[in-house]
């Protein structure tokens, strides 16, 4: 691995709705590594996307970052003046959404779109944004390029428009690419050209990509390093290859075996329960009500992200004593 | 719709007569009906003012009063809108209550007594340009509304958070992003709302609280009117432009949402 290019530390994002405040994001730490691919799980409501909303500075409103570091090569996000964040966001860090057909801005064509953004972070002009335009095209393998940058976004296919999304998301040329659910909203055949071509794209471009998803398919095809979260907390860290044979959290464990698997014959668990209210989150640890390892200690403590092996760090008071691989085995 | 823009514009010129001729008066040929006399095509009144030339001469004046109405409540409604929705917290709250006490005036009396205190004030009615201002002072709320449900939607849409995110500032989302795709709904409320205007200056003008100056179909309407039993053609035609104006209006703003949305262009 490289070196560190982003540490977010101890991030508090909380909501400040009506009914109470959200705590959507309750203490998260992680860090991405140049050039590396991380995926970002959890259930809807985990904290996924605020944790990226966070880190670039855009968190909707009732939304608040309280407190935390986002680190980008030692710099503090969190920090800066809006105008500086402004400049950073497309440039250093990119962003894919998850629905093409709303990411887009129907009124403009798809070359508008690209130049548009290519020119807020580049001093160049139309004509050399408009190559450039081309290029993004070419460069997310789109056929024709010249012809689509004067289309309209409804006049391309769902996965075309994702494929101008990524474009549009490189067109500053970043150093992260963000990918927020990318193919959630696509047909499933086309999902999997998305992933191969972002997937692709990171090695071509050698970027750190954010995968922030809820599929742990797409987490062991696409990344090298997991971030688990769990309402709003980071449950596990664990190098992709490891997570699957040997997770050490009881939540991943029951999240992989709710997943098909081909080579074995086991019947798919769900994991009982719902994801707690962060209004009132369960005291302790988050996952207790739904822990089947439950003991008073989880109600009582809020267990550390404690470091366990290489690379591995794990938020369980009870890690040590269960043996959750010969689990997965079965 | 487009012929009577071109009235409007040219409608002045083809005007055989000119404004409140009262020629025919001193030529025996006062209270013709239409359709007898090629010199008067559409008959003339009981002081010989040709009908046709009138409705031709009152174009320009319900127009202007129509467009510049609805272009002085577009200005206020969507500016208005636009901090109450783009802005947040106390002066957005301010700004939407002081619309919905707006929009619960009868703008019509208030209309009314204004051209009364300006008939005791000033001799004479009050001209097209003060009913004009007061129209489209009164008649920004509807608009604000629209302009900031629009805003609040279009900010939580995915696009704009993606232009935030890669780097858009707030004038570019403003601007590039929010407002181009306000606009349709917007310029089909204003067409239906130079209809709404030019209804009301009829009203206004067939009430009496007009200019009597100042050709308007509503001033021919009022005065067709004393003698509609003998003289149905003095009110009719007049009322018949209203209607096809105000029907034209309503076509465009269908027309507009239309063309302005590019899923349907080709």
């Amino acid at each position: 691995m490289g070196q560190e290019l982003l540490r977010v530390d101890d991030l508090h994002t909380f909501f400040f709705t009506e009914a109470g405040v959200v705590k959507a994001v309750d203490g998260v730490s992680f860090s991405l590594d140049e050039k590396e691919p991380l995926g970002l799980v959890g259930e809807s409501g985990s904290g996924k996307s605020v944790t990226a909303q966070s880190i670039l500075g855009i968190v909707p409103r009732p939304g608040k970052v309280l407190s935390g570091r986002v680190l980008l090569k030692g710099e503090d996000l969190l920090k800066k003046k809006d105008s500086d964040m402004r400049k950073l966001r497309g440039r250093k860090i990119g962003v894919v959404f998850q629905d093409p057909n709303s990411s887009l801005n129907p009124l403009f064509t798809v070359g508008k779109q690209l130049t548009d953004v290519v020119r807020t972070h580049f001093d160049i002009s139309k004509g050399q944004a408009f190559e450039k335009g081309v290029g993004l095209l070419k460069l997310v393998r789109i056929p024709e390029p010249e012809t689509r940058m004067t289309q309209y976004p409804h006049e391309l296919s769902g996965g075309m428009k994702q494929r101008v999304a990524i474009a549009r998301a490189l067109a500053g040329e970043p150093e992260i690419l963000i990918a927020d659910e990318p193919t959630t909203n696509l047909d499933v055949t086309i999902q999997a050209q998305v992933l191969e071509l972002l997937k692709s794209l990171q090695r071509e471009l050698n970027m750190a990509l954010m995968m922030i998803t809820h599929d742990m398919g797409i987490v062991a095809e696409m990344t090298e390093k997991v971030v688990v979260l769990y309402a709003g907390r980071v449950a596990e860290v664990s190098p992709t290859r490891e997570i699957f044979s040997s997770p050490k959290h009881p939540y991943t464990a029951a999240l992989l075996k709710a997943v098909p698997r081909i080579d074995k014959k086991a019947s798919l668990m769900s994991i009982p329960g719902n994801i707690p209210n962060l209004i009132e989150p369960p005291a302790g640890c988050r996952f207790h009500p739904r822990c089947k390892y439950m003991t008073q200690l989880c109600v009582d403590q809020i267990p550390p992200l404690e470091d366990i092996l290489e690379h591995r760090k794990v938020s369980c008071h009870h890690w040590k004593e269960l043996s959750l691989e010969s689990e997965m085995a079965a | 719709m487009g012929f009577f823009v071109f009235l409007m514009v040219f409608g002045f010129f083809l005007a055989p007569y000119p404004v409140r001729d009262f020629g025919c008066l001193y030529q025996g040929c006062t209270n013709l009906p239409p359709f007898t006399d090629w010199a008067h095509p559409l008959g003339t009144e009981n002081s010989g003012i040709d009908v046709y030339s009138e409705i031709l001469n009152g174009t320009p004046n319900d127009l202007f009063v129509g467009i510049g109405a609805t272009v002085i409540s577009v200005a206020i409604g969507v500016l208005v809108g636009a901090i109450a929705g783009y802005g947040r917290g106390f002066s957005s709250a301010i700004l939407l209550g002081f619309t919905q006490v707006f929009l619960t005036l009868p703008v019509l009396i208030i209309i009314l007594l204004f051209a009364r205190v300006f008939v005791l004030l000033v001799a004479g009615g009050f001209g097209l340009p003060l009913i004009t201002l007061i129209l489209g002072v009164f008649g920004w709320p509807t608009i604000a509304l629209v302009a900031r449900g629009e805003i609040l939607r279009i900010r939580e849409l995915e696009f704009v958070q993606a232009a935030r995110a890669l780097g858009a500032g707030n004038r570019r989302i403003l601007f590039r992003h929010i407002v181009p795709n306000m606009l349709s709904p917007i310029i089909v409320i204003s067409t239906l709302l130079i209809a709404g205007n030019i209804l009301t200056e009829v009203i206004i003008s067939f009430l009496g609280f007009g200019d009597p100056n100042t050709s308007t179909w509503g001033l021919l309407l009022q005065e067709g009117f004393a003698y509609i039993r003998t003289e149905w053609w003095v009110s009719l035609f007049p009322g018949l432009a209203v209607v096809f104006c105000v029907l034209g209006f309503n076509l465009m703003g269908d027309g507009l949402s239309d063309a302005l949305n590019p899923r349907l262009r080709e």
